[in-house]
């Protein structure tokens, strides 16, 4: 596989560059865009493997930015903000966000948050499994990365996908929080327990009959998750 | 009536005593008169009795002559005719033999029954039975043809034969000549009856000889029977002739024959009747007596004396009236001369006395209270004066008081008088002529009796004479707490106002004078309360906030201008619509609406719940309103309605939103320099890659340009914080604007596309500022208009002088501010909502900071009106004076920071 190419979205000139120079050096092909109208004309336009985005930014903030990018397309969406709060970051994962960095961050911070990601996304693309797994009603399709629910096609990103597949595989064990993310997301991820309450949160929309009242992605309360066939 | 019962009750008793009076005397009379009888016929019985007796010892004797019993007839010659010579009331002597021949008998007489035989005759049948001598019935002598009845003597022989008998006829025409003696010695007047009836009931005596051997039914009822069965009595019988008579019966012993008196009983009860028809006369006397005097009493006494107490009673009852009525019935009795006529006149008198005393009275309270009815101080004391015309019939009067302002008496009101009259009087205080301040000053009502011959009066005259008046009456309203005044009585003619004329206005002005008060006290504090109403009404119609007061029907007592405006309901709407029907004209403009039904709903209904807020689109901005609930209770606590506020919470909300939004700015402004020093420092740090020496400047050079930014974002907050704070200095040095504005240019960053255009006036005089500030104000202002206007606008900094201040301008061809926004955007934290949201970022603190600094020097900021793009003006003052000046100025308005 060539070089990552990555789009970097900040307004502001000196962060920008700053991702913009390090992926550069490291061997990324790296797009910029100063708002989120130009991203998205960029995103459509080049075949981006990873979107690093600004939440705040004029003309098209980075969470509208991120649910018009879901709108068309797939790719991986790194979330750069400077709201430490969770209500935020659930909101972005809500919109579809795979991850986030809050301001200020490293170097190290950047790239291990990038690579994992690429890593995640790479992994779903290249493993090639001829296997189909069924849990009830939930049927995926590993080599199309395609799951049906009760007979009918649901969306979801890769991260999500990975997770249900993941999930799946491991039914009827009940899966702690810091085994699901290393496993998912990868060995840098351990207490982000957020991002799988908002994980876990879409998944049960998409494919259990009552959200609510999950039959198939239960809370274990302090624990983790159990999927149950 | 009572009268009559207690007549009655004296009369009964007598009668009831005469009637047993005359029952006894009637009772004695008959004894009387039976004893009478009785000892007459007892009287008759004896004489009879003797004469028989006589006649039987008579022939006893003869019986035990040896010649009579032998029956030699010479023998018998001459005894015979011895008993005979001293016997007038003997007929005949007689010896019969035993086979009832006569043997001889004395006198001889022309026709001789010697020899016959009268053995068939009863007296000679019993003769053989008996041995002693006996006397038989009535029967008519065959010698004499007389009456007679035979005394008879058996004779019997020694050894027991019967011999014959000796008799004598005793003539009963004697033994009824005796009886007319008898009855001769009564009076005549009695009617007495004496008759004498043998043992067969044949009349034996009686004075009138033609009855006599008669059966006794010829002459008598039959009231005979027990008397000669040997009884004695008395009965009341009528006899043959219908005649009611008493008849009593005595036995006569010898032989068995019965005397029977008898008289009529209207002469032997004539006394007894006589008692009767006293006693009854007495009677019907008395009840006729006492009829008469009930009669007489009932109409000349009785009567009249209940006509008075049925008038008595009436008095002061029923509809009420101004006179007495007539009464015609009793006309005729008023005009007696008694004592009752007297006592009926003295009461129509009083009747008409107490009438009139009770109307005064109900026409004083009728009239007092139609003057208190009302608090109204000229209703009153227009009634005062209605009122006093119709109590003394007076057409004209007034109320004098006192003005108060000028400090004379002026009429408050009139009736009756022309409007010219009440102007022109004004009385002085010390007239000693007016009779209204004599009244005033004696407390004592005042009268001229006649206007024309009332020396004191002589001023006023000709007044009196325009007005038509000619007597006057003053009497003083006796009240304490509004100015003193009098009531003024006027009548057309001369009068005398009468003791009971003035005791009746006195009284009334009294009463007028405690209405006056209380009006006048009420107008008072009506006053007040109608001010502090006036003031809590213009305060609470005021409140920015809607008000609702409800009663506790939840029907809308009050609604302040605010909730009319929202509900778009007129005030006479809102009275006494239900709460609900208010607040739903108000909830359907808002833009959720049902949720806000909702969460109105759960306020008012759940305890606890006390707001809810609810979006509502006015006038197609987007407000947010806070409904409150709450009890409203009187002193006691007691609920008696609920309030409800409805409060205009958009710019809390807007504030809040500002407020939070500030973390989120701020921490984005301060991570975005820190992010790119980290950025680069850790750049630098890596190890994985080699930078050339000309990027490790580049990186270092970064680094240094966000440590100012970063710097720069800290004093700005600092800054806005002492001037929220009002504790700002400036260190005010002489500056040149040339000098600023390079600075300021210099710092702003801007993009190297922007066009800058600066226009300086020539000749400025310096600045005595604090250049930093200044610079900063500049600065902000340009980064404004590339942060707004885009990398590539065209900016135009102009200087020049308006009177002793420098004005600055920054203008930029970019999309420019709404006029609405013009005064808002120098709030702290505003940014205008659009789409182009921080167009670089920025906290909204810019403007906010400019106009504080501002105003630190004593200048303005504003946004002038200019299209297109944005011009941000502001001004310095030159000096150091003006700019104090200016300060003091500033001083007293509100500042639009320190929120």
């Amino acid at each position: 596989m060539s070089n990552p190419k990555v789009l970097v979205v900040d307004d502001e000139k000196p962060l920008r560059e700053f991702v913009q120079r390090n992926l550069d050096a490291r061997g990324f092909g790296v797009l910029t865009a100063s708002n989120g109208l130009e991203a998205l004309s960029i995103v459509q336009k080049h075949n981006i493997d990873l979107v690093i985005l600004d939440i705040m930014m004029p003309e098209l903030d980075g969470l509208e930015t991120t649910r018009r990018i879901r709108q068309m397309s797939t790719v991986p969406i790194i979330i750069l903000t400077a709201l430490g709060e969770e209500a935020d970051k659930v909101r972005a994962f809500d919109l579809g966000a795979d991850d986030y960095l809050t301001k200020p961050f490293g170097t190290g911070e950047l790239l291990g948050r990038v690579k994992a990601v690429l890593r995640r996304a790479r992994w779903a693309d290249n493993e090639v499994v001829d296997e189909k797994i069924v849990c009830g009603e939930i049927e995926a399709d590993l080599a199309r990365r395609e799951v049906t629910v009760r007979g009918r096609p649901v969306e979801l990103t890769p991260t999500e996908f990975n997770l249900l597949v993941y999930l799946m595989r491991h039914a009827g064990k009940v899966l702690t929080h810091r085994v699901i993310l290393q496993n998912v997301w990868g060995p840098e991820y351990g207490n982000e327990a957020e991002y799988l309450r908002v994980y876990m949160g879409r998944l049960r929309q998409r494919v259990e009959a009552d959200p609510l009242n999950p039959t198939y992605i239960k809370t274990e309360r302090g624990v983790g998750y159990l999927f149950e066939a | 009536m009572q009268l009559l019962f207690i007549y009655l009750l004296l009369i009964v008793p007598f009668i009831i005593g005469l009637y047993f009076i005359t029952k006894v005397t009637g009772e004695r009379v008959e004894q009387e008169v039976q004893a009478t009888d009785l000892s007459l016929a007892r009287a008759v019985a004896q004489g009879t009795n003797i004469t028989i007796r006589n006649a039987l010892d008579s022939v006893e004797i003869l019986s035990r002559y040896p010649a009579v019993i032998e029956a030699d007839p010479d023998g018998m010659q001459e005894i015979f005719s011895v008993i005979m010579s001293g016997r007038p009331d003997i007929e005949l002597i007689y010896r019969m033999d035993a086979d009832g021949n006569i043997l001889y008998y004395y006198p001889p007489g022309p026709k001789s029954t010697l020899g016959a035989e009268y053995a068939y005759r009863d007296y000679y049948k019993s003769a053989r039975n008996q041995k002693v001598a006996f006397i038989s019935e009535g029967r008519i002598s065959p010698i004499s043809g007389q009456p007679v009845a035979t005394a008879i003597m058996p004779i019997w022989s020694k050894n027991g034969t019967y011999l014959g008998q000796v008799g004598t006829n005793i003539k009963l025409r004697s033994l009824s000549e005796t009886l007319e003696r008898i009855i001769a010695s009564q009076s005549p007047s009695e009617g007495f009856q004496v008759v004498i009836l043998d043992s067969k009931a044949q009349i034996i005596a009686y004075p009138d000889e033609k009855l006599l051997l008669s059966h006794a039914t010829q002459l008598l009822p039959y009231i005979y029977g027990p008397a000669l069965s040997g009884d004695t009595g008395t009965v009341i019988a009528r006899n043959r002739k219908n005649e009611e008579r008493i008849y009593t019966y005595v036995t006569i012993p010898s032989g068995s024959w019965a005397a029977i008196v008898s008289r009529p009983t209207q002469v032997a009860y004539a006394s007894k009747r006589t008692i009767n028809y006293v006693a009854l006369g007495t009677t019907l006397s008395f009840l006729l007596i006492g009829l008469y005097f009930w009669l007489t009493l009932s109409r000349n006494v009785i009567k009249p004396i209940e006509e008075l107490s049925s008038i008595s009673r009436s008095i002061g009852q029923g509809p009420r009236l101004r006179r007495a009525p007539r009464r015609p019935q009793l006309d005729p009795l008023a005009q007696r001369s008694d004592q009752i006529g007297h006592l009926i006149r003295s009461i129509l008198r009083m009747e008409q006395d107490i009438l009139a005393r009770m109307n005064e009275q109900a026409t004083l309270l009728e009239t007092s209270t139609a003057v208190v009815s009302s608090l109204n101080l000229q209703t009153v004391l227009d009634r005062i004066l209605e009122q006093v015309e119709l109590l003394l019939e007076v057409s004209k009067s007034a109320i004098v008081a006192l003005d108060e302002g000028q400090g004379v008496f002026r009429i408050r009101a009139g009736r009756g008088l022309s409007a010219g009259y009440i102007e022109q009087i004004a009385i002085q205080p010390n007239d000693p002529l007016s009779v209204t301040m004599r009244a005033l000053r004696s407390k004592q009502p005042v009268q001229i009796s006649d206007t024309e011959n009332d020396l004191a009066f002589l001023p006023q005259r000709l007044l009196s004479r325009q007005e038509g008046f000619r007597s006057i009456l003053a009497v003083p309203l006796n009240t304490q707490h509004s100015p003193p005044a009098a009531l003024i009585l006027y009548r057309p003619d001369p009068h005398l106002w009468t003791e009971s004329e003035i005791d009746l206005v006195v009284n009334f002005a009294n009463h007028a004078a405690m209405a006056i008060e209380n009006a006048f006290l009420y107008e008072r504090s009506d006053k007040r309360l109608q001010e502090e109403t006036y003031r809590l009404e213009a305060l609470v119609q005021s409140l920015h906030d809607g008000l609702i007061l409800s009663d506790l029907q939840g029907k809308v007592l009050y609604a302040n201008r605010r909730i009319r405006q929202l509900s778009g309901l007129q005030p006479e709407e809102i009275r006494n619509t239900p709460v609900e029907q208010v607040l739903e004209r108000i909830i359907v403009q808002s833009n959720e609406p049902e949720n806000a039904r909702h969460r109105i709903r759960q306020t008012l209904t759940e305890a606890g719940k006390q707001a809810a807020e609810i979006p509502l689109v006015i006038q197609g901005m987007l407000k947010y309103y806070r409904l409150q609930s709450f009890e409203v209770t009187d002193a006691q606590s007691a609920s008696i309605g609920r309030g409800i506020i409805l409060q205009d919470i958009t710019a809390d909300r807007e504030l809040d939103r500002m407020r939070s939004s500030l973390v989120s700015t701020v921490s984005h402004e301060l991570r975005t320099p820190l992010a790119a020093i980290k950025g680069y420092a850790t750049t630098l740090l890596a190890e994985d890659v080699e930078w050339d020496s000309a990027s490790q400047r580049d990186f270092l050079k970064i680094i240094s340009q966000e440590a100012d930014h970063l710097s720069n974002l800290v004093n700005t907050l600092l800054d806005l914080s002492k001037i929220e704070a009002g504790s700002l200095r400036l260190s005010r040095v002489e500056c040149q604007v040339e000098d600023i504005i390079q600075r300021a240019v210099h710092s702003a960053h801007l993009g190297t596309g922007n066009k800058l255009e600066i226009q300086v006036e020539s000749n400025l005089p310096p600045l005595y500022a604090d250049p930093p500030r200044v610079e900063t104000v500049l600065r902000n202002l340009l980064e404004n208009a590339v942060k707004y206007a885009g990398e590539t606008a065209h900016i135009c900094v102009q200087v020049k002088r308006v009177d002793q201040a420098l004005e600055f301008s920054v203008a930029d061809n970019g999309p420019g501010i709404p006029p609405e926004e013009r005064e808002r955007v120098f709030e702290s934290f505003y940014r205008i909502e659009n789409g182009l949201t921080r167009a670089s970022g920025g906290a909204g603190l810019g403007l906010a900071i400019c106009q504080g600094l501002v105003r630190a020097h004593g200048g303005k900021i504003w946004i002038a009106p200019t299209t297109p793009g944005t011009r941000v003006i502001f001004t310095i003052p030159i000096s150091a004076e003006s700019a104090e000046e200016k300060e003091e100025v500033q001083d007293e308005q509100p500042q639009s920071l320190g929120r």
